[in-house]
């Protein structure tokens, strides 16, 4: 009974292995927020001839510890006219649907325990149990992810929203009606390789690109991704929902203690996934950059390889937030709707024809 | 399966109740994204992958927040709501009543919807067929598409396949439909020009932003009226 029901969910899996996939998953992002934090001080402070914090520990390497203490400890501080349920909702939202996303990410290959692995690439496992290095192993990952950020709106609105504030309430449009924008321009761009794919299966995407990763075929479209993303993920140059000289600190001005923190980590782990899903459409995902006979290349495991590439992504983003000014409101949103889309149409058109040509 | 299916079914009744009753209109909002989001789960639960994203990512993510975006921003408390002894309720519930029992009637009867019906046959109206297969003694039949085929490519090619192919005039038309009520809803909205007196012929005569920045809390309200529409597609 058991069997059936969840198989709907997960896919024919050890309900077991899925939740101890789960659980680790969640303990790897909450722990990578926690020194991602730690990384944007110190890369900060690089780019500004600084030391950024080197007192806790050795290179500053407890001072994340030091910060969680300091966000649970501290007073909560509420707003007199809040909504009570939706401004205790929000923050939780934002930190959840930033996890969510990334069930569906494969982090490396399958591994075939007890039986060979079929097919070229080992995508099939008929003997032997299939270990799949995503949770949720289905076949539409990738729409599944965007779906589950779209739903992420709703707590920066909320947020915004529910605290009667001013700002707040500023912050919250600007993020939504921004969110809302980008979105189009993030699915637009990801078209691109999901036709070369010919797959919306992130394992299958990623497998495909065993001799040229989409990166060099798609130059474009990963152009458009990293800039839409980087909007959706409400990062400078695009963070107009808390453009501090404006907004005071946006949707989440009125929230302190570590009900912030929840925001606070929903933004860092959606740098996460995004990095991931760049990864895994136009990086090849796990696999090596190096032909597998090379030196050692053969033994490095695949996961490293896709954390190796998603931590280079992440600097780039903070690189980008600590060199670039914010942009004006009206020219991030020109910049989305007459740049981007267009550019992710015509990415698309250019890309199917070849396609289709090639096929035919 | 048939306890999850009736468990998530009672959960979308549950929040749809609360879409009518909910104190607030925001909550009301609220609860309709829940529902909007449980239907896609039970899509899921039916295997219908892609269904499921896209439910999710039309309905929750686009529709939803600008439904939600509105009506936080209008805050409709004031509106009055409406008595039980209103003769349109009367008939709201009715008309309701009726709807659902048609559905139920249909279901339980096995209307199908079958692609290889063709016009010539007696029991075939466009590509709707009353009889074998659903019904009562086989309530989870997949109608037109067999189950292993849909599930085997995850959805995605069969619904492509029966829009790029079986119907592609329809969809194309539907698509431009919407469209042009997308471009009627942009110039419904814009402002007329005063200046050339060519109504919307010409965008009003901007300074350049360099010298008003002020001027760029327009921009975002004509740009900003674009997701209302596309967004919904």
């Amino acid at each position: 009974m058991i069997a059936s029901w969840y198989g709907y969910f997960i896919g024919p899996d050890l309900w077991w292995a899925v939740l101890i996939k789960a659980a680790l998953i969640a303990l790897i992002l909450a722990t990578a927020f926690a020194y991602l934090t730690l990384a944007e001080r110190k890369v900060s402070a690089r780019i500004q001839l600084r030391y950024g914090p080197n007192r806790v520990g050795p290179f500053g390497l407890l001072q994340p510890l030091a910060d969680g203490i300091k966000l649970f400890f501290k007073e909560n501080t509420a707003p007199g006219g809040r909504d009570r349920l939706l401004y205790l909702v929000a923050p939780a939202l934002a930190g959840t649907a930033a996890i969510l996303a990334f069930a569906a990410i494969p982090v490396a290959g399958v591994n075939c325990l007890g039986g060979p692995a079929v097919g070229q690439t080992g995508l099939s496992c008929p003997s032997g149990y299939a270990l799949h290095w995503d949770i949720a192993h289905i076949n539409v990952g990738l729409l599944y992810i965007l779906a589950i950020t779209s739903i992420g709106v709703y707590s920066l609105f909320l947020g915004g929203w529910s605290a009667n504030s001013k700002y707040s309430l500023l912050g919250g449009l600007r993020s939504s009606a921004q969110v809302i924008s980008y979105e189009m321009a993030v699915a637009f761009a990801l078209i691109g390789p999901v036709i070369l794919a010919g797959s919306l299966n992130l394992e299958h995407v990623v497998t495909t690109q065993q001799h040229l990763w989409y990166l060099f075929l798609q130059p474009l479209a990963f152009v458009l991704y990293f800039v839409a993303a980087l909007a959706e993920t409400n990062r400078a140059p695009f963070d107009l929902p808390e453009a501090e000289t404006e907004l005071v600190a946006g949707y989440h001005t009125e929230y302190s203690s570590m009900r912030f923190g929840m925001f606070f980590m929903g933004e860092y782990i959606n740098m996460v996934t995004v990095a991931a899903i760049a990864t895994t459409l136009f990086l090849g995902g796990w696999l090596s950059p190096f032909p597998t006979s090379w030196f050692i290349f053969g033994y490095i495991p695949g996961a490293l390889w896709f954390v190796l590439k998603v931590v280079v992504l992440l600097f780039v983003m903070m690189w980008v937030r600590w060199t670039l000014p914010r942009l004006r409101y009206d020219r991030l949103m020109s910049l989305g709707w007459k740049v981007l889309l267009p550019l992710g149409l015509l990415n698309i058109m250019v890309t199917g024809t070849i396609v289709a040509l090639r096929a035919a | 399966m048939n306890g999850l299916l009736m468990a998530l079914l009672i959960l979308v009744a549950v929040s749809a109740l609360g879409v009518v009753f909910a104190p607030q209109t925001i909550y009301s909002a609220l609860s309709l994204v829940v529902t909007v989001g449980l239907l896609a789960v039970i899509f899921l639960v039916l295997n219908a992958q892609f269904l499921f994203a896209v439910q999710l990512i039309v309905y929750a993510g686009a529709v939803m927040v600008l439904f939600v975006f509105i009506i936080a921003l209008l805050d409709p408390a004031s509106e009055e709501r409406a008595r039980l002894t209103d003769p349109r309720l009367v008939l709201g519930v009715l008309a309701i009543a009726g709807i659902c029992a048609a559905v139920f009637i249909a279901a339980r009867n096995g209307v199908t919807y079958d692609t290889s019906c063709t016009h010539q046959a007696v029991s075939c109206m466009h590509g709707y067929r009353v009889g074998s297969g659903g019904g009562a003694a086989d309530p989870y039949h997949t109608f037109g598409f067999p189950a292993a085929q849909v599930n085997a490519a995850g959805n995605v090619q069969t619904v492509a396949n029966q829009l790029f192919h079986t119907y592609v005039l329809p969809f194309e038309i539907t698509s431009l439909l919407l469209l042009v009520a997308a471009i009627g809803a942009v110039y419904l909205t814009r402002r007329t020009s005063t200046a050339t007196g060519r109504g919307g012929a010409a965008r009003p005569a901007r300074p350049a932003p360099d010298d008003l920045p002020r001027e760029s809390a327009e921009a975002p309200r004509e740009t900003g009226e674009r997701p209302l529409v596309t967004g919904g597609r």
